[in-house]
Formats: structure tokens, sequence, C-alpha cells
């Protein structure tokens, strides 16, 4: 059987968690961007003394400070652009931002579009196997929002130090904003497996009206020679606040007064893996055929979201696993499990002059009766829209129309694809969702391991997806090992 | 069910390798069938796929390590595996469908653990036609031959 013997106390959090939804006035104050106070390489207990681990967890960690001091990072998954894990990402220097609605609080982080989901409602945690970030159930206590986890898996490590942790490993957050202004997360460790007895932890976070969180793409980085994690400058304060990137000041807004259309789990009515009939122009026939020929072959095709990139445009004509919509006044948000990506709808707001193009581009919504239109600009042409590979170019525009159903259990989402450099007229895909019974979406950790069996005889359609680090199996007894350096 | 709602898209589905899935051609020869026995080394739960690493006897008195894809996390499960329903040191016996490299590299279709209990890898149900499809997603099936353009798109159940 599956051990999850740390998530039995979450069993017990979800039932007081009934009725714990909280009215928009009492999370306002924790929503918006925050940005660590200090982003601790290696975490201390609240008392600034090293975590009480056990003997066998205090050797690993010995060992992993060692492999760090001679410059090997390969404990930590992040190297590679794999899940970060908790409490690993909050000691990360990116801003995160909160966002809520009546059911969940969200966070979205900075870094590689990572968000955690936590759970407000009456649901129980009830998770079949492990993830990356858990399964957090969250509760108020006056101002406090107590968040506990549990369900994480153990390949992750708690800081850059390498401290490690086990599956046992259950997290009880107590977040509060201080009179100060800042946030203060005081963390309980409890891991009997790794630790002798529960320790406590504290990060704290504050307001930049400068922050940003951006549009971080993790293999991008390591594709332009850069590391996984931009130490120590916060990559995200310099940045515009263009296309993706969304101001602090319009984030840090109250949820919705209005009636929820769309909010909820939503997962694809079917799975439409084919744009048939799009008016390929001749430039993007012969793309499309030389990819044909190059299957044809025998190579592997190698796209964008097979690289682990996001991509709002083809999530859409391709619509894989769930999907959470939030809506606020201001946003609608969408989290999508496959390919892991935040999409933000800014309502009734224009585009910006200059947008920064990205894989998710600058979207702005309105109402159109009781459907939701979605205009996208500022897309940065490295998206398939199917299976064939047919292309996208930084031309692309799309339109999308949300409509519910009379009934409200599914959601017709009409995409219309202009892009003049790949087609020679505007078509329209139309995809359908229905309403899931899943209070957590699963989450996909696309770079958790990429086997070097996968990249052989690989057909790259873009060289941008050429992959960094691959896992190579040893022979015999010997162990596996990452191996990071562009492959030609 | 989510296996019957992926019924209608058994065409596409043997494409899904394509799009869905990390790999889209050819890497396996479902044709073909190899059965092997040893000792587990390593499970890797792991996105975008799961594999066992089993130790095999061969011809030399060094071990042969084998690499067997399982599927993916959420795929296995929904396939009635849990994380540890193997675990390293198990030994058991795995019927899979080989690379085409001729390395020790395959896709599972069956385990057999010592005690006869059977699990179920992503190739065991491919070209099983109407009643059985694999599930498309992360992990899903690679097609049965090397991709040429789909037959037809996705069809709506």
């Amino acid at each position: 059987m599956l051990r999850l013997r740390g998530l039995r106390p979450l069993l017990c959090v979800a039932a007081l968690a009934a009725g714990a939804a909280r009215a928009a006035d009492e999370t306002e104050p924790m929503l918006g961007i925050w940005v660590p106070d200090a982003a601790p390489r290696a975490l201390l207990t609240s008392g600034g003394k090293t975590p009480p681990l056990t003997a066998e967890a205090a050797k690993l960690y010995a060992e992993r400070r060692a492999r760090l001091a001679a410059g090997d990072t390969s404990f930590d998954p992040t190297t590679w652009c794999a899940g970060p894990g908790m409490p690993r990402i909050l000691t990360m220097q990116y801003p995160f931002e909160i966002r809520a609605d009546a059911s969940r609080l969200v966070f979205i982080h900075g870094w590689y579009r990572w968000f955690r989901i936590v759970d407000l409602g009456a649901g129980t945690a009830d998770p079949p196997l492990p993830l990356t970030m858990g399964f957090p159930v969250g509760r108020w206590e006056g101002d406090t929002l107590v968040i506990r986890t549990g369900g994480l898996i153990d390949t992750t490590v708690m800081d850059a130090s390498g401290l490690p942790h086990s599956e046992e490993l259950v997290l009880t957050e107590r977040l509060k904003v201080l009179r100060d202004g800042r946030l203060e997360d005081r963390i309980t460790i409890e891991d009997s497996e790794s630790y002798s007895q529960p320790w406590e932890t504290v990060l704290t976070f504050h307001r930049d009206a400068a922050a940003r969180v951006a549009d971080d793409v993790c293999p991008d980085r390591l594709a332009r020679g850069e590391p996984a994690e931009q130490v120590p400058n916060p990559p995200v304060q310099s940045r515009r606040a263009q296309g993706a990137v969304q101001p602090a000041a319009a984030a840090a807004t109250k949820p919705a007064a209005q009636a929820a259309h769309f909010a909820g789990v939503w997962e694809p009515k079917t799975f439409g893996i084919m744009v048939p009939n799009a008016p390929l122009s001749t430039a993007g026939d012969d793309i499309v055929k030389r990819n044909a020929a190059a299957m044809q072959s025998g190579k592997i095709m190698q796209t964008a979201w097979v690289s682990c990139r996001p991509g709002a445009v083809s999530t859409m004509t391709m619509p894989r696993e769930k999907i959470v919509v939030l809506e606020s006044a201001d946003e609608v948000t969408i989290l999508f499990e496959m390919p892991r990506m935040v999409r933000r709808i800014r309502m009734n707001a224009s585009h910006p002059a200059q947008i920064e193009p990205s894989y998710v581009g600058d979207s702005i919504g309105r109402w159109d009766g009781a459907t939701l239109v979605v205009d996208t600009l500022g897309f940065n042409g490295y998206a398939e829209i199917d299976a064939r590979g047919q292309p996208t170019s930084a031309k692309l525009h799309t339109v999308e129309r949300f409509t519910l159903s009379a009934d409200g259990n599914s959601i017709d989402i009409e995409t219309t694809v202009e892009d003049p450099e790949y087609y020679t007229k505007p078509f329209t895909v139309t995809r359908s969702w229905k309403k899931s019974p899943a209070r957590h979406p699963f989450e996909y950790d696309c770079m958790e391991n990429p086997r070097s069996e996968d990249f052989e005889n690989a057909y790259y359609v873009r060289e941008r997806y050429r992959p960094v680090c691959m896992r190579v199996e040893g022979e015999g007894m010997a162990p596996s090992k990452m191996v990071c350096g562009r492959s030609e | 069910m989510r296996m019957k709602r992926m019924l209608p898209c058994a065409a596409a589905v043997l494409f899904v390798g394509a799009a869905a899935a990390h790999h889209s051609t050819a890497e396996f020869d479902y044709t073909k069938q190899v059965t092997i026995k040893g000792v587990v080394k390593e499970v890797q739960w792991t996105n975008p796929h799961s594999y066992i690493q089993l130790l095999v006897d061969g011809d030399a008195a060094e071990k042969v390590q084998w690499s067997v894809e399982i599927g993916s996390p959420s795929l296995n499960v929904n396939m009635g595996w849990r994380k540890n329903s193997v675990k390293t040191g198990d030994m058991v016996t795995l019927n899979l469908s080989p690379a085409r490299n001729g390395k020790p590299y395959g896709t599972l279709r069956v385990l057999t653990f010592a005690d006869g209990r059977t699990l179920e890898g992503v190739a065991a149900r491919v070209g099983a036609g109407p009643g059985g499809p694999p599930p498309a997603g992360p992990g899903g099936p690679r097609p049965a031959s090397p991709a040429t353009p789909p037959p037809s798109p996705a069809k709506e159940p």
C-alpha cells in the first residue's frame, strides 16, 4: 500500500475546514504579490538552530552538503527544472502571488509557473498518489490562515542545501499579515523519519510595487546557459509590466462579487488532438510536410508541449487533463494541470502597447452576456496546435469564447485562430469541458525525469526544444546520473 | 469512467504518442514480445514516464540492467497501481515490447510477481482494439507502427 500516513491528520483538518471559506474581506490582506525577505539557502529553526535531524537523515544531509561544496547540486531536482516541492519553493528568490475565490486560495509562484491550490472547502484530502506540491488543505483561525500539507513526494529537498525529508512529511503553515505589512509563514515540520521531533521555521515576505510574477519557463533558461534558479537577484523585479506579467496593484483586488460563471474544476470532455482542415499557407504546409516526413522516417517528434513548454493556444486545441478556474472582478485565472500553466485573463482591460512575447500571450476578457470573450496577443510563436505540429508564429491572435451550458455542467470553448504567417484565413476550433468531480487536480511535473531514451532518434520541430539535461542509466549495478549539456 | 470516455478515440489514440505522450513513433516494436525475469533495482515513479530498472542474469557474470517503461504516475494509478506496488528487491517477470534499437529497453505489457499476481503496463492494451484502447495522457502508449499522418481526427464520443 502506498505510504501516506502523514496524510491522516489532513482528514481531521478537512473536517474542521467545513464552512471555513471566508468572505472576501478577510482574505483580502493576503491577496497580491509577495517577495521573499531572505530566501534562505539553508533553513534553520525559528530559534536559529540546525533542524533536529535523525542520525540517518543527518548523514544524508552531510553528504549533500559535501556535494554542494563541490558544486554538485544534483540532489536538488530544480537543477534540471523539475519540481521544487515544499517548502523548497518558498525558499527561492522569486515572488509569488496569492489569489482566491470562495473555495480556493492559490499561490502562483514565480518559478516555472508552479502553483499550489489550497482547498478551503469542506472536502477531504484523499490523494491516491503523492505529489510534488502535495495536497494543501486550509482553514482560517481568526486572521491566520492555517494550511496543512501532506502527500508530498520524497525526491525533493527542503531547501537549496539539501535538507532532506521523507514522504511522511506534513507541513502546517500559519500565514498571517503582520502589523508592519509583511506576510509571515510560520511552518511546523513533522517528519518522524527525518527529524527526531517536530520543528518550526519562519519565512517572511514583503510587498514591492515593482515585483512581478513573470511568465517563467525554466527549460528556456537552461537552454540559454543560465542556471535553473537565479540566485540571488530576483529575476522578475526588473521586468516591465508587459504581456503576461501582472502588476501587483491590479492583482490584489477582491474576489468577484458577481456570481461565478466558470469557477471550479473542469476536465476535457474529449481529447481532440487534431485540427483538421486548417487553412495552411504555403509556409505552414511546408512545415507540416517536413514534420510528417520526419515521423515517417521513424523519428520521434518533439514539440513545445512535449518539451515541457506551456502553450495557451495548444491547450485550447488539444485539451488535456484538468483546469481550475478562479474568478475575480478583475481577472479570470485558469490553472492548467497539463501542461502546467497559469493563464491570467485581465477583465475589462486593454492590451499594453508593447507586449513581451510569451507562451501564454497577453489575455484580456470581457463578458458578452453570459459568454466570456478572451482576446490574446503577444504569443512568442513557439506552439504547435495539433499532433501534426501545425505551427504558430508571433503574429498569432486568438479569440476564445467560453460558453456555459444551460445546466452549468459543461463549457464550450470556441477558439478562433488567426495567424497570417501560417494560415490563409482565420479558423475556429471548439472543445468542450465538463465539470470534474475532483476537488484537486493532479500535477504534471514534465521535467521530473528526462530519460535519455526519450531523446534518441528525436526530431525537434524547433531547435529550442532540444533538452539540456537528461538522465542516463548506468550499466549493470551502476547508478543513473543526470547529464546536463546541449546535445547535437 | 475514464476508460469508457476514451473508447471512441481509439483511432486517434494510436497517434496520441505524438501529441499527448512524450514520444511519438517507432521507439518500441509492439509486434514483438520479450519476457525477462530479474530483481528490481529501482522504480522511477516519475513524469513524464515511470520506469522499472530490472537486473537480469546475462551471458556474462555481470547482470544486465533493463529499463522498462511502465506508464506514468497518474496513468498507472488509474490502472490500479500504487507508488510502491513494486519495490526495490522484488523478483518479478516482465513481459514487454522491446525497443527497436536492440538495447535492453522496452515498454511493459504485464508484470508478474513471484506469487502469480499481475499488473498491466501501459503497452498491455496497445492494439487491443475497441475493447481496450490505451488511455491518453502522459506516459500514454506509443503507436504500434512508425507514425504516419493520423488516420482521422479525434471523434467526439
